[in-house]
């Protein structure tokens, strides 16, 4: 256990770095002003997976990440405001540019078995994709409109 | 994450190729035009997916980065679902005000079975085409369907062709066209934010940044909305499949295939 927290200290602090010197390039956000956010999303990061690993259940750690930063930031909470501030210095696009940069490199091993797939699968994968996701919008599209929120 | 972890930090190789993609990507920067009455947005994780793709097949790369990659894309998506945490918490009062239209939105992944299943079936797969049109495919669906039927059937293939072209192409396709249905047809931006959650973290960030790009006065209400679908999608998408998405998937292809076989007996006569 303590094991894996220092690792996940480590690949998170690696992560931490490339991702604010993407911050700064891209998006003209000094590292100074973007590293408290940066350590409460890791502080974060960390929470979640150590409640993943220790309570009992089958729920994903992601989960337990994503409602702790809920909870942290929803206006009810003291200090969120603070949390809010800080975080919003790291931009969400300055996060998913070293993800896919790491997943690029990770794929090129399943890259062999997609060739072998053939076209068939390519036109159904584009309508799957498609399909979910015009579905959704007009659903979403017609209950908010509904309810008048757009 | 049960994953080993063990001196992957170590791997200085490739942290540092990461970081000049990153470098190179966010120099470069956004760039985008106009098809027809869409726009299509270039985003600097579309080319760094690529570019680490190039580099894989060269020198640079070794079996053993590629390998070292997986756990930190994990993480990565980690950081990404806390940052969504925090830009959902704050806009929690809209997103309960709005909760039924999330919660039905979810329905709509159905519409993956109207459209992609007619289209397998007329090109002529058989039962792979249930695998591969049940659902968007990602892991737990994927689970699903190898639990039910096998990793050696034809329903698993398929699950799989789908999984994995998701995995390869997912991001940037659905980058691509979310930019350019959001700015080509009428349906509002949020719409298109909720449907931007389809259960996988890395389709999730490039279908909402391209919307967040195209439309950047309502930057915090996509995130949120997305990344509160996204969640949905993650917790109530294998329950969807088992319940209402294969079975209803098995009887429309027993359906087609049924009318496919009956005309095909009578050009036979």
């Amino acid at each position: 256990m303590l094991k894996n927290i220092q690792e996940w200290v480590l690949l998170l602090g690696i992560f931490g770095v490339v991702a604010l010197a993407g911050n700064w390039i891209g998006y003209e956000i000094l590292p100074t002003s973007a590293i408290p956010g940066m350590l409460i999303l890791i502080g974060i990061c960390l929470v979640g997976l150590i409640l993943g690993d220790v309570l009992p259940g089958s729920l994903p750690s992601i989960a337990y990440v994503a409602l702790v930063g809920v909870l942290l930031s929803m206006p009810w909470m003291p200090g969120s405001e603070y949390i809010v501030s800080a975080t919003s210095e790291v931009e969400l696009l300055a996060l998913t540019t070293p993800i896919l940069a790491y997943a690029g490199i990770a794929i090129g091993r399943s890259w062999t078995d997609f060739v072998k797939l053939g076209w068939r699968s390519i036109v159904v994968a584009v309508c799957v994709m498609l399909g979910t996701f015009l579905g959704s919008a007009l659903i979403a599209e017609a209950i908010l409109t509904f309810q008048g929120i757009i | 994450m049960k994953q080993q972890l063990t001196n992957i930090w170590k791997d200085w190789r490739l942290h540092a190729i990461v970081l000049a993609i990153v470098l190179l990507t966010e120099t470069i920067g956004t760039h985008s035009f106009n098809v027809g009455p869409g726009v299509v947005l270039l985003l600097p994780m579309l080319y760094a997916i690529i570019i680490g793709l190039a580099l894989f097949f060269t020198p640079v790369i070794k079996e053993k980065q590629s390998k070292n990659a997986e756990p930190l894309i994990v993480l990565g998506v980690t950081v990404l679902i806390a940052k969504i945490g925090v830009i959902i918490g704050p806009s929690l009062p809209q997103i309960i005000e709005a909760g039924p239209a999330l919660l039905l939105q979810e329905f709509g992944n159905l519409g993956t079975i109207l459209i992609a299943l007619p289209v397998a079936v007329w090109l002529g797969l058989k039962r792979e085409s249930i695998g591969m049109a049940h659902s968007v495919a990602r892991e737990p669906n994927v689970g699903l369907i190898m639990d039910k039927y096998g990793f050696n059937s034809p329903e698993g293939r398929g699950v799989m062709a789908i999984y994995i072209f998701g995995t390869v192409f997912g991001a940037v396709f659905m980058g691509v066209i979310s930019g350019f249905l959001a700015t080509w047809t009428p349906l509002h931006p949020l719409s298109f934010a909720m449907a931007s959650g389809i259960g996988s973290g890395s389709m999730m960030a490039a279908a909402s940044g391209s919307l967040v790009a195209a439309f950047p006065g309502m930057e915090n209400d996509i995130l949120a909305f997305a990344g509160a679908s996204n969640l949905l999608s993650l917790s109530t998408g294998l329950y969807m499949s088992i319940f209402i998405g294969l079975p209803l998937t098995e009887r429309l292809y027993q359906l087609m295939t049924k009318k496919k076989n009956n005309t095909s007996v009578r050009k036979g006569a």
